[in-house]
Parts: C-alpha cells; structure tokens; sequence
C-alpha cells in the first residue's frame, strides 16, 4: 500500500518536472532564482561585494565603466552602488527565506489539523486566521514592527505571522478533500494514528501546495521588505533596496537616478522570475488547471 | 436570506472581538508613551504623571481593553494624540477626499486589468502574454515614486497640464487636483491586477462549457465576453469587494506628494508620530469593513451564480 | 489580431482617462484679491490655541489670530523687544520683582459668534484677559507645552496650577496673587524672583491673549478657532491642506516701523514706513510636507516665497554662490542668514561608560569631522559650532576656538588610548538612538562612519520620534543627536540646556551636572544684559566645552527665495506675525 502512495507522489513530482523542463521561460527564471540564491549565499560569505561600505569615488558619482565599483555609481557618502544592490539582494533573499522557514510549517501544521480533526479544533483555528486576515495585512505588519521594535528580526516575523494564514487556508481545503479519500480510510484500518495520517499518507499529497505557496511568498515578502524599509519600518544599517529606494527620495530631486535604478532593477528581476516560476509550477503540479 | 445576512453578522461577532483583542495587545501593551512629545521639549516629570493620569494610562489593563471595546461600539476613538483632534471627526473629514482620488481610480484600474486579463487570459502562453507579463512585473517594481515625481516635474511644472499639489473641496476645482494622482493610481496598480485577474479567467476558459460553447461556434468575442466574463464574475467580485475596504485607506504616497488631506496620509502621520490611538483606529476600521465587505460578496455570490447556495 | 470587441474595450478605458484629464483642464478659478500672500507650511498644523503653539508652524499660525502685550521690532538687529498690545514697556521695580503693565485701550477682538454678549461683535480688550490667558497657560487640563514658561516665577501660578490638578477642575474666578488687575487697562505682575529673560515670555505665543468667550463657546473644538485682536481673521482652516487668513477689518491702528538697521533703507524695507498694517489683504497657506511639490509650486510662481530645499541647493545655487541665472532672470531674490540655532549630539552624562569617562568623549568629539558634514548636509551653508552660543546673541565669542572641535583621527585615538581604548579594544559598541527618516538615517550613517575610523563601533537603535524623545528622557541610550533652536534671543536659552536641575525629562537631556557651572548659571539669571553677565556666560561655556557632555554640531543658516513682487521680506527668527509687513505688488506679478 504505502509503495503505492509513494509511486504516485513520485509521478507527480517527475511528471511536472518534465512539463516544467518543456518551459524555456520557467527554467529561465528558474535559473534566475538560482543565481539570485548564490549571490545571496556568496553575499553573506563575503566573496562579492564586499566591504560595502568602503569608499570607491566622490559623492553621488554617475555611473562609469571605468572599476566594476563604479558600474552603479556612488551613493552620498562615495559607496559603489553596485555593491549594496548587491548586497541588497542578501537581505532581500534572507526575507523570503527566513519568513518561509516560519511560516510553512505553521501554516501547514494548523492547516492540517483542522482539516483533518475538523470539529471545533477546525472552528479555533478558522477563527483565528479569519481574525488575523481580517486586519490589513499592512497595519498588521506595521503594529508587528513596533511591537518587536525596529529591524530585520522583526521583519521576518511580521512576514511569517502575515504569511501563513494563506497557506494554513489551502492546506485545510485539501486536507478535508483528503481525509475521506479510499487510501487514508485504508490507513486508518491498518491503525496507522492521526500524526502517521497526517504527516506521512495526507501530506506528501498535498505538499505541491506548498510550493505553489512558496513562490508566491518569496515575492511578496521581497515586495513588502522594500515598502517596511521605505517607511522608516524596516532594515537598519544595511543597505536594502527599500532603503535605497528610500534614499532616491532626496536625490532624485538632483538628478541621481542610480540608487533608484538599481535597486528597481535588481527588483525587477527576481519579482518576474519568481511570477513566472510560480506561474508554471501552479500549472505543472495543480492537475486542476490544464 | 434575511436570516442568512443575520447569522452572518451573528459569527462575525467572534472575529470581532478576536480583532480587537489583536489590536489591543498590539498597541496597548507595546505602543510608546505619547505624553512626552504632547508636553513638548521643556516637559517635567510632574507633568508627565498627571498628564498619563488625563489620559488614563495608569489603568489596569482589563480596565482600558474595555474602555477600547466601547470605543468600538459607540464608533468614538477618542482624540489623536498628535493633533488633538477627535479621531472620528478626522476619519470623517479624510474619507472625502481620500474617496475622491480612490474610486474614480479603482473604476479604470478594474475595467482596464479585467479587459487586459481577459486579453492575456485569451492569449495565454503567447507573444502578447509574456509581454504583459513583463509589463505588468516592470510595473510593480519601480517605485511609485519614480512615477510620482516624474509626473510632478513633467505634466505638471514643464507642461502645465495639471496642478502641482493642492486640494479644493469645491467640486470642479476639486478633481482638477485629483486627476494627475487617479493617473498615477491607475498605472501603479495595473501590473498586480492584471496578474491577478488573468489567473482568474484562466481557470474559466479551460471550462468545459467554454469548449461546448465554441464547439456551438459561436463567436470568440461571444465566447469570451458572455461566457468567461460572466462565470469569472465570481472572483472578480471577490478581489473587488475585498479591495473597496482598503480604498479608504488612499494612498501613503500620493496623498502626501500631491497634498491630498485624505485617510492615507492620516495613517501615514500616525505612523510617523506614533499616533496610536489613530492607528489602532485605522486598523479596527479597516478590519470591520473587511469583514462587512466580506459579508457583502457572499451576499453577491448568490445572486451572480446560482450555484452557490445559501446554506 | 485583435478582436473589435477588445479594441472598443480598451479604447473606451482610454477614453475614460482622456476625460479625466480634459475634466482636470476646467476649474471654476475663485479670484483671489491681487495683493495675496501665497505661502507653504512644511507640516501639518496641531491647532490654532496658542497654549499649544509649541512648534513653529503652529506658533506662525496663531501669531496672525492673537498677539502679546509685547513684539520683536520688525527690522532691527540685534533683536529688541517692542510694545504691541501693551501701551509701552512694563514697568520694572527696583527690586526686578514687580512688572506694571498698562495696556492699549480700545483693542477690540475680532468679531466672532462666541460673543454672545453683543451678537457677535467682539469687545473691547482689558488686562483681565491677560490673568485669564495665563491661568490657561497653567491649566492642567488644557497639558500646555509652553507652561515652562511662567512655571515658578510667577507669585501663586504655581499654587493655582496644584490646586487645578487636585480638584481636577480649574477655577479661573480664584485669584492668584502675583497677577493683579489695578484697573481696567492696568496689570500688576509679582514673580518670585528676579528674572532677566521674562519679558521675552511676553513676546512668544504661548503667553498670547485669549478672551475667555473663545475657549467656554468652542471647549475642545478651540483649537480649531482662533478669535484673538490680531491683524488676520480665519477664513479657512484645513490642519492637513490650506489655511486662508483675511485683513481683520477691526484690527487697531498699527504701523509699518519707520526705523531698522542700516542696510534696509537702501534695500527698500523703508518704502513702506508708517502705512498701516496688515498691508495684505489675504494670506493663503498651502500646507505641502514634500518638499518638491513645495519647490516645483515656488518655480510656477503659486508661491511668493521659499527656503531651499537642501536636494534642490545645487540646482538653486551654482558654484560661484549665485542663484543660478535661469532664477536670477526671473528675478527672484536670494537672502541668507544665521539662524539662532545649534545642533549637537549628546552623551548620556547618567551613564556608567561614556558619562564617566571625560577623555573618551573628548576623543569622540575630536574624530567627528564637522566640516565635511556641512559639505554634505547642509551644501556647506552652515557654521561649525565651537561651542552652544550662535552667532547673533551676547556671549558668543568669533574668537573662540574649541580644542576638542578640530578634526584630527591621530589625537582622537591617542586620547582613545588614555581613555583606556586603544585602538577602540575593550570598548563596547556605543548605542546610539537616532530616528527614522531618511535625512537621520544618512546621517547616522555619516557618523558611524566617523566613529568606526578610530576604532569605535555604534549600535544603532532607530525609534519614531515620540519613541525617541522617550527613550532620551528615560536616560537610555549612549548617544543621540539634536537641535534647539532659539525661545528667545539670550544665551540663558541655550546655556540652560546644562543646568543641572534641568535634567531629564527637562530640557537637560544629556543630564550633564557640574556644580560649578550650576552656581555661575543661578548667578547669571539675576542679572540684566551686562559685561560682567557676558563674562559669566564666557566662562561657562568653557566649562562645558571642556566637559564634553556635547559633541558641537553646527548653526545653520537660513535660505530664503523671494519673487520680486513680494515686498518687505526680512528673515527673523522670532517674529511669527512677520506677514502681516508683507506686501505683494500686483504690478510686478503679472
């Protein structure tokens, strides 16, 4: 019985892996993603750019060819824009990552045992995700960021308390949709318990959700990483898009659209590549859509 | 249905006091203390007692949380701290002009990404579709201050066709101000809900009723326009309703670079006084019409389709 | 490609925006008078009462409602006091105790419908109104930010305020002894002790005139009104956008000063001499927090005047100094003055590290490099501070130099080094509070930075700024930044900043306390503007300099741009009804 759950779960995976394959603009963005992830790692292990925060030219120098510091232009204190883009993408990258690392395992936790359990397990939970999605996610964030004080901690959990409910609400869904099914019933004859059900027959099942869910968190979490930072909310004492977005507030008015500019299109980039990505493997691995 | 709406409104009691509880152990057991930048910098300690005393801050905490639930009730938040005055009276005076920029600007903004989704959904995979795509993405990241100040320096001090920052509550003068912001508004928000909304249609045009339809041969227009759009209409009207709450809150940033004395740049000032109070207010406004514009589409969704049953 | 329907979807939407920006071409333009003031605030106002005119756009604002019994003259340098509705300056008994102040007769408020006594047309003024005005100062109830001002030196306001406080309501029957009416127009004011700087108290907004009508018809709503004598009356009052005044038809008999410094005469600030005031018929304020909004509306000619935004200098100012030619051939005027203000950073004095430990802060001050600051900051349109005096007020001393205020990274780690740091070993980060915005982001940057070239790390806490105010009244924290800018023009205001019994919440915030600076302080309040006080203040300066509870920042300066057509623009610092001179001549502005 169980070989059988797993060759299913196999075939899933393998067959959207070869749909994706047959994507040019999915692997595209896949490679993108990659790329982005080993900058980040490469970022924090300080192989690239760094020290940042070294002086490489006059203040507000114009983009220039002449040194790789330089391709960005200089920020108001003389430092290579190139480099905090750069470095930009770390915390931008740790974002995404951390607050999915919080939030996946909430979300899928409470999401399964209410659909699973149902009853009034399932009425505690629904209430309280309907509570917190209820507050705009925006008022909630910035409440969460005073509460916890200022910083980058406090970011990546204001992300994930915001960012669970959605993937808690999918998996429900599923998980009801799930537990009447022949081979859970089959389970429970041969007494496997509620945690071997839930964790090892029901989720493997349901688990492409979660990556659907992923992508589309990573985005989200980049985005609202750059407006905390821009309100003042955010990172501090580290060079993050949002607070060089930020910063092009008072230098736009003086002609210096580099910060602006690279911190828009270093954006730009790993938005669409994870829109894409996300895109595809919704079509990949949700056999709904065809 | 009467008695659907009213036990609706019944189980939103709970959630109710759940959003309530959230925020006020949010702001009330973290929020900072106000009474050192009312007073001023020459403050003095005694000052500072008998101003927490005004304000109550020297309550058990059961005491205020019920003091904020009657706040909630009686629809009475109190007074700003930073500006002294009574908050309704402020969120009163906001909703008008904040309403002036948001609907004119949500209206554009939901008839041309529904068309546009309707396009790409039509075209998926495609040139046309990818391009959007792009589009759509570029849009989304460059910060709408980019837009904002270009469209300030350009269309209205180099051309002269708007003006630069102001509001008039007189009503012809009035949207001569709101027109460059609404602009702005509609371009700034096209990339998330063109996205969203071809997602949408997407999963209606793989509906088998959509290939009967065109097995009929009827007309591709015909197919798309009655069919699609009238089944799409389901989470249309969700991500409608579910964004009409969130109008009043207008925009941070226009409002504050065009001069708009909306609710956005109320919230905005909160943030930055730590105006508590308003920003507690915001938020329970906000959550409450969330909920009750949740009710409405449910309320909606019977009548556009049928096969969803009051139950 | 195409389908028609698309086509005519798509068309129609961008129609529909067509339209919006056709129906943006028609306004109903309302005329305004053709000699219009149209000025900008740069923040949102807090109301109108001048109990609470703490900040300076507030104060502006009510300054054109209300008035004091005294004023800054207009044009003369160094600032001196004039009457304004006192009938001449108050009386001073030999001990310095007792004030007699005898009031103009036949000011009248403006019309307002809170004087129900005459339907509505305002009464006459008398000295009641002054006892009325500050017992509201003193209210509790009312959380003043301006009751410092007469808090403890006035005989009984104290006593009153207690009382107010205990019984939760404030009897403005009861009569408080140091302020007694003599007759109608005559006021009697006995303070506890001597005092040089009180009668700059009757020149600021707080201590402006209120007629009890006001506060018992609006109640909390007041702030919202402004019923005063002044030169303007409220037309339109929108805290978040615009703000109208028009020329108060029953405004008393004041003139244009017919006397300044030297240089006005030739710069045409005399032309206007001896007509009477207001000389505009209406003040429009728009209020725009962005500053290009603000800038580009100045450009269109929407605004008669403007400060240079620090972003916009270098397209304002070309290298050689100049307003650029583009704005010169407009032309528009460009005036540049001191500004009585200083800024700082201070140490925490209560603090076990830093507060103890004089060669360490002495070492932070050196490495802080000022001048590149200004450069960078401020477009080098600053002046580095040697010490809290600016320039423009008795005791500040050109010759001074501060030995600790000379840029040099060498002797800031050799005294890092005696301080018990080499090279920054053994110190732990420093925590240093700043606030949030854009402009406070980049320049802790700057000064970490700074710090981190001689060895020594910063830990930044980033707080809004009531949370920062709240933690640098608590003591915590190491380090924050400041500026304080001039009450009145007496170095008393700024060298209080140090008096030890001002210390936190008080206007002391670094909480320095040095006894001997404390006595010469107590010893100069006493005495009136005079060499030996100058001395005193001197020699102050140099024990706290010494000290190092501050690293001195800079006293700015003060940009303003005028169109040609706006007359009678001087910069002043204190002067917060100053627009009642102006004048916009319709001929120029065409």
């Amino acid at each position: 019985m169980s070989t059988a759950i797993a060759a299913k779960g196999k075939s899933l995976w393998s067959d959207a892996w070869i749909r994706l394959k047959r994507d040019r603009y999915a692997m595209l963005s896949l490679a993108i993603v990659i790329f982005y992830s080993i900058l980040a790692i490469a970022t924090k292990l300080e192989w690239v750019a760094s020290p940042w925060d070294r002086v490489v030219g006059g203040a507000y120098a114009p983009p220039s060819f002449d040194k790789i510091e330089l391709w960005g232009g200089t920020d108001i204190f003389g430092r290579s824009v190139l480099y905090k883009v750069i470095q930009g993408t770390r915390i931008a990258m740790s974002v995404g990552l951390v607050s999915s690392l919080i939030s996946v395992p909430i979300g899928v936790t409470f999401g399964a045992i209410a659909g699973y359990f149902g009853g009034w397990v399932d009425d505690v939970v629904v209430w309280f995700y309907t509570t917190l999605s209820s507050i705009p996610s925006f008022m909630l964030l910035i409440a969460i960021t005073y509460a916890l004080g200022k910083g980058l901690t406090s970011i990546y959990i204001a992300l994930s308390v915001v960012a669970w409910v959605g993937l808690a609400r999918v998996i429900r869904g599923e998980f009801i949709k799930h537990k009447t099914r022949d081979y859970v019933v089959a389970a429970e004859s041969l007494g496997a318990s509620h945690f071997s059900k839930i964790f090892k027959h029901i989720f493997p099942n349901v688990s492409h959700f979660v990556i659907i869910n992923l992508s589309m968190q990573f985005m989200s979490a980049i985005k609202a990483e750059v407006i905390l930072s821009f309100l003042g909310l955010g990172v501090q004492g580290q060079p993050s898009w949002g607070v060089m977005i930020d910063d092009a507030k008072l230098e736009l008015a003086r002609g210096v659209w580099w910060q602006l500019a690279g911190a828009t299109i270093a954006m730009f980039f790993v938005v669409l590549a994870f829109n894409i990505l996300g895109d595809a493997l919704r079509d990949a691995l949700d056999p709904k859509i065809k | 249905m009467f008695v659907y709406i009213a036990r609706r409104l019944l189980h939103a009691i709970p959630t109710i006091f759940g959003i309530a509880l959230i925020i006020f152990v949010l702001f009330n057991l973290v929020g900072g203390d106000p009474t050192l930048q009312m007073l001023g910098k020459h403050a003095n300690a005694k000052q500072i007692t008998e101003l927490r005393h005004e304000y109550g801050f020297d309550q058990p905490m059961y005491v205020q949380f019920f003091e904020y639930l009657k706040q909630i009730l009686t629809f009475d938040f109190g007074r700003s701290y930073a500006t002294k005055q009574p908050i309704t009276q402020m969120i009163m005076n906001g909703i008008g002009p904040s309403l002036t920029l948001a609907i004119p600007a949500f209206f554009f903004t939901t008839v041309l990404s529904v068309s546009i989704g309707l396009l790409v959904a039509y075209y998926r995979g495609r040139w046309i579709d990818r391009l959007m795509v792009i589009m759509c993405v570029f849009g989304m990241s460059l910060s709408s201050l980019a837009y904002i100040l270009f469209g300030q320096y350009f269309l209205a001090y180099k051309l002269g066709w708007f003006p630069i920052a102001g509001f008039e509550t007189e009503w012809p003068d009035r949207f001569a101000y709101v027109a460059m912001p609404i602009i702005i508004w509609v371009v700034l928000s096209l990339g998330h809900d063109v996205r969203f909304y071809r997602t949408a249609l997407l999963e209606e045009i793989n509906q088998d009723y959509v290939r009967t339809a065109r097995a009929k041969g009827l007309g591709e227009s015909k197919v798309l326009f009655v069919h699609v759009l009238k089944n799409g209409m389901v989470p249309i009207l969700t991500n409608v309703v579910i964004e009409i709450p969130m109008l009043i809150l207008g925009s941070f940033l226009l409002e504050g670079f065009f001069g708009i004395p909306g609710l956005g740049g109320m919230t905005l000032d909160a943030i930055h006084n730590s105006d508590f109070p308003v920003i507690k207010a915001m938020t329970t406004v906000e959550a409450l019409l969330y909920i009750f514009g949740n009710l409405a589409t449910d309320v909606l969704y019977s009548l556009v389709d049928p096969r969803v049953s009051l139950k | 490609m195409l389908t028609p329907m698309f086509q005519k979807l798509i068309t129609t939407g961008v129609a529909c925006l067509v339209l919006v920006s056709l129906v943006a071409g028609c306004t109903s333009k309302k005329k305004d008078p053709p000699n219009t003031v149209h000025l900008s605030i740069s923040a949102k106002l807090k109301g109108l009462d001048p109990v609470n005119a703490d900040d300076m756009y507030s104060g502006i604002q009510s300054s054109h409602a209300y008035e004091g019994l005294l004023q800054y003259h207009y044009l003369k340098r160094p600032y001196v006091l004039t009457p304004n509705l006192a009938e001449s300056m108050p009386e001073v008994s030999a001990d310095g105790k007792t004030l007699t102040i005898k009031i103009k007769k036949g000011v009248l408020f403006q019309d307002d419908p809170c004087f129900k006594a005459t339907g509505g047309k305002g009464r006459e003024f008398e000295a009641s109104d002054i006892v009325y005005s500050w017992k509201r100062l003193a209210d509790p109830k009312l959380t003043s930010s301006g009751w410092w001002v007469f808090d403890g030196k006035i005989v009984g306001l104290n006593e009153w305020h207690d009382e107010s406080a205990k019984a939760g309501t404030s009897d403005y029957a009861k009569p408080v002894e140091g302020l007694k009416i003599l007759d109608r127009y005559t006021l009697q004011v006995k303070l506890t002790q001597r005092s040089a700087q009180i009668l700059y108290a009757l020149a600021m907004p707080f201590t402006f005139v209120v007629p009890h009508e006001g506060p018992e018809m609006y109640g909390q709503e007041y702030i919202n009104h402004a019923v005063g004598t002044g030169a303007f009356k409220l037309q339109e009052y929108d805290p978040n956008s615009k703000v109208v005044w028009v020329r108060n038809p029953t405004y008393r008999k004041e003139l244009f000063p017919s006397e300044g410094e030297a240089k006005d005469k030739e710069s045409g600030l005399l032309e206007d001499a001896g007509k009477p005031l207001p000389l505009t018929d209406k003040l429009v304020y728009q209020i725009l927090v962005e500053s290009q909004p603000a800038w580009l509306s100045f450009l269109a000619g929407k605004l008669d005047l403007s400060p240079i935004p620090k972003d916009n200098y270098s397209q304002a100012i070309g290298s050689n100094k100049q307003l650029n030619p583009e704005l010169a051939a407009k032309g528009i005027k460009f005036a540049k003055e001191p500004q009585l203000d200083i800024t700082h950073t201070s140490f925490n004095m209560t603090d076990p590290l830093v507060g103890k430990n004089k060669l360490l802060r002495q070492a932070l001050s050196i490495g802080y490099d000022d001048v590149q600051y200004i450069e960078t900051f401020y477009n080098g349109q600053a002046l580095a501070a040697q010490g809290p005096i600016p320039p423009g007020i008795t005791g500040y001393d050109l010759a001074f130099k501060n030995s600790y205020r000379v840029y040099d990274v060498a002797k800031a780690k050799d005294l890092l080094a005696k301080a018990g740091f080499p090279e920054g070993k053994g110190l732990p980060p420093l925590e240093y509070i700043t606030l949030a915005d854009s402009t406070s982001r980049q320049s802790t940057e700057y000064m970490q930075k700074m710090m981190s070239a001689i060895g020594v790390q910063l830990k930044v806490s980033t707080y809004s700024w009531p949370e920062f105010q709240a933690s640098v009244k608590n003591k915590k924290g190491q380090m924050w930044s400041f500026a304080w800018g001039a009450d009145y023009p007496d170095a008393e205001n700024f060298l209080q900043l140090f008096y030890g019994k001002n210390g936190s919440p008080g206007p002391n915030d670094s909480n320095y306390l040095n006894p001997e600076f404390d006595k010469l302080y107590e010893k100069a309040l006493l005495l009136q503007d005079s060499p030996e006080r100058t001395a005193i203040y001197q020699q102050m300066v140099k024990i706290v300099v010494e000290d190092c509870p501050w690293i001195f920042g800079s006293h700015r300066l003060n940009m303003a741009l005028t169109y040609p057509w706006l007359k009678n623009f001087k910069y002043h610092e204190f002067d917060h009804a100053k627009a009642k001179y102006y004048r916009v001549d319709p001929l120029l502005k065409k």
